[in-house]
């Protein structure tokens, strides 16, 4: 075993354990092994929080989704067939988890998809917190709700109009100018 | 994107982070609403009573109501009369693990005194009573000290253990060469290396170390690095950068003048470290110290610098709570 004593510099740089694999983590949470269920998500929590954030813009609605979007794995994991990665599977598990919750209720649809109000920028919705890029991260906060969305899976997750304008069931169309006018808010929220 | 116009902008997107971690430890109430759907995974608690309501407080008040459930749940299972003799259930995870050297290849007992043994292939996996569960990893060495209503204890020798707790505090303790893991509530992973020294990272809830009369208390996030006969380490975020983390290493091992370096990476995520060390550091320096915890973390009401730097414990326990540490300061004996 690796020493651990003695200002040893390669204890400083690599991961603590050497954990199990992704793949036997997943196995044994699809047979309802908490530990292991735990164990993924410490792996992925930032990551979908961070999706969640910046898609929700309000920092409590944002962890009630996070949770969500991990109660949704645990019940629907063994659906995981590995034909992409786990990774690239729970985004998309978070994704639509989250256009799910903006469309349940009315008050979260008005959030998402009310009235594009400009002034929004002048008065961002929720302040970025703890170690963020605060501009950008507030200027995102800030971009009216649907442009919002469609500048985070387009510009930050890499999404491409036709598949956002599937997930919010738009045209591709509306997608672009909305996408058009989000950099646009963007760009004069950060001058 | 138009190049010419928005490549600023698209440079900025690219230097986003990927990820970050929420504020607060969102796994309590991940796994209270899991229980909900299974409820014969976890003891038996009221999941209705484990949910989460918005307040100033919630970050405080939920670990505590989820341990005082867990805690009515564990005592009306202890209440009952114990079926057998002390011991844990364990169940070979991977490869040929060994108890008391006879190899494992089925479900069976560790007794009190017992010694459970994994080597480079090999797992397993520990009930521990009605409390909780331990996995341990490849070429691991520990015994089962004794296990109790009120007190389970194991010694770590050498290896990894991943261990998920559902007690009340300080009834779960894992006696390494360097420390005592105290369980607070929640899920650790505790790594011993053939020196003795240890490495704690919490992954949920908190944990205390104890040695000499030196206590540290690991909330989720942060993880401590321990030697022998020098107490517990001064805990760290996981997310620590590397120079950071060599600053403190450095701290640690009796090289004080690491501290200016300690102090001057600190940042925001590094305020219990900085509360750690208000208690580490001689008096003379406590108000530097002071200063940069209250700059990133205003000092409580009634908590001043003159009352830090003379050493007042009432205060510093008032910050540590302020801190989010209000588990493991009010789960002192």
């Amino acid at each position: 075993m690796t020493a651990l004593c003695q200002h040893e510099p390669l204890l400083l740089n690599r991961p603590v354990v050497d954990a199990d694999d992704e793949s036997a983590l997943i196995r044994r949470a699809c047979q309802r092994d908490q530990q292991a269920f735990a164990q993924l998500y410490h792996r992925h929590v930032g990551r979908v929080h961070a999706l969640c954030r910046r898609m929700a813009a309000d920092i409590p609605h944002a962890e009630e989704l996070t949770q969500a979007v991990f109660v949704k794995l645990w019940e629907k994991l063994g659906l995981f067939r590995g034909e992409s990665t786990f990774g690239t599977w729970l985004h998309r598990l978070t994704v639509n988890t989250v256009l799910t919750d903006f469309r349940s209720t009315r008050r979260r649809e008005a959030r998402v998809f009310g009235t594009d109000d400009p002034a929004a920028l002048e008065t961002p919705s929720s302040p970025a917190s703890a170690g963020l890029r605060l501009d950008l991260e507030q200027a995102i906060s800030g971009l009216p709700p649907r442009a919002r969305v469609i500048f985070v899976l387009h510009d930050v997750e890499g999404y491409t109009h036709e598949e956002i304008a599937a997930l919010l069931e738009l045209q591709t169309g509306t997608t672009k100018a909305q996408l058009h006018r989000a950099r646009q808010l963007l760009q004069e929220a950060l001058r | 994107m138009n190049d010419s116009e928005s490549s600023p902008l698209r440079d900025q997107i690219a230097a986003l982070p990927r990820e970050f971690p929420p504020a607060r430890d969102l796994w309590p109430e991940i796994q209270a609403q899991m229980q909900r759907l299974d409820p014969n995974t976890l003891s038996q608690v009221e999941p209705s009573a484990l949910k989460s309501t918005r307040s100033t407080f919630r970050r405080y008040r939920l670990p505590l109501a989820i341990a005082a459930v867990l805690s009515l749940a564990a005592g009306l299972h202890w209440l009952r009369p114990a079926a057998s003799g002390p011991s844990w259930a364990v169940s070979p995870l991977a490869g040929e693990p060994r108890v008391d050297r006879a190899i494992l290849t089925g479900p069976a007992q560790l007794r009190e005194g017992g010694w459970l043994e994994t080597n480079s292939t090999s797992r397993a996996r520990l009930t521990v009573g009605a409390i909780g569960e331990v996995s341990v990893e490849p070429n691991s060495r520990l015994r089962l000290i004794n296990t109790s209503s009120t007190n389970h204890r194991l010694q770590l020798v050498r290896g990894t253990m991943h261990a998920m707790i559902w007690a009340p505090p300080r009834l779960f303790f894992v006696e390494t060469p360097s420390a005592t893991a105290i369980d607070l509530g929640c899920a650790y992973t505790l790594t011993v290396d053939d020196h003795g020294a240890s490495v704690l990272e919490v992954t949920s809830g908190y944990v205390a170390l104890e040695h000499g009369g030196r206590e540290s208390i690991i909330p989720s996030g942060l993880m401590c690095i321990t030697r022998p006969g020098a107490g517990p380490g001064t805990p760290f975020a996981v997310t620590a950068s590397t120079e950071f983390r060599q600053a403190i290493d450095r701290f640690d091992a009796g090289d004080a003048a690491a501290l200016s370096a300690v102090i001057t990476k600190a940042g925001r995520d590094d305020a219990i470290t900085l509360w750690h060390l208000l208690t580490r550091v001689s008096a003379a320096t406590r108000g530097t110290v002071f200063d940069k915890l209250a700059a990133l973390q205003p000092a409580p009401s009634g908590v001043t610098r003159e009352g830090i730097v003379q050493g007042d414990a009432a205060m510093r326990s008032r910050w540590g709570e302020e801190l989010g540490l209000s588990v493991g300061i009010a789960a002192r004996p």
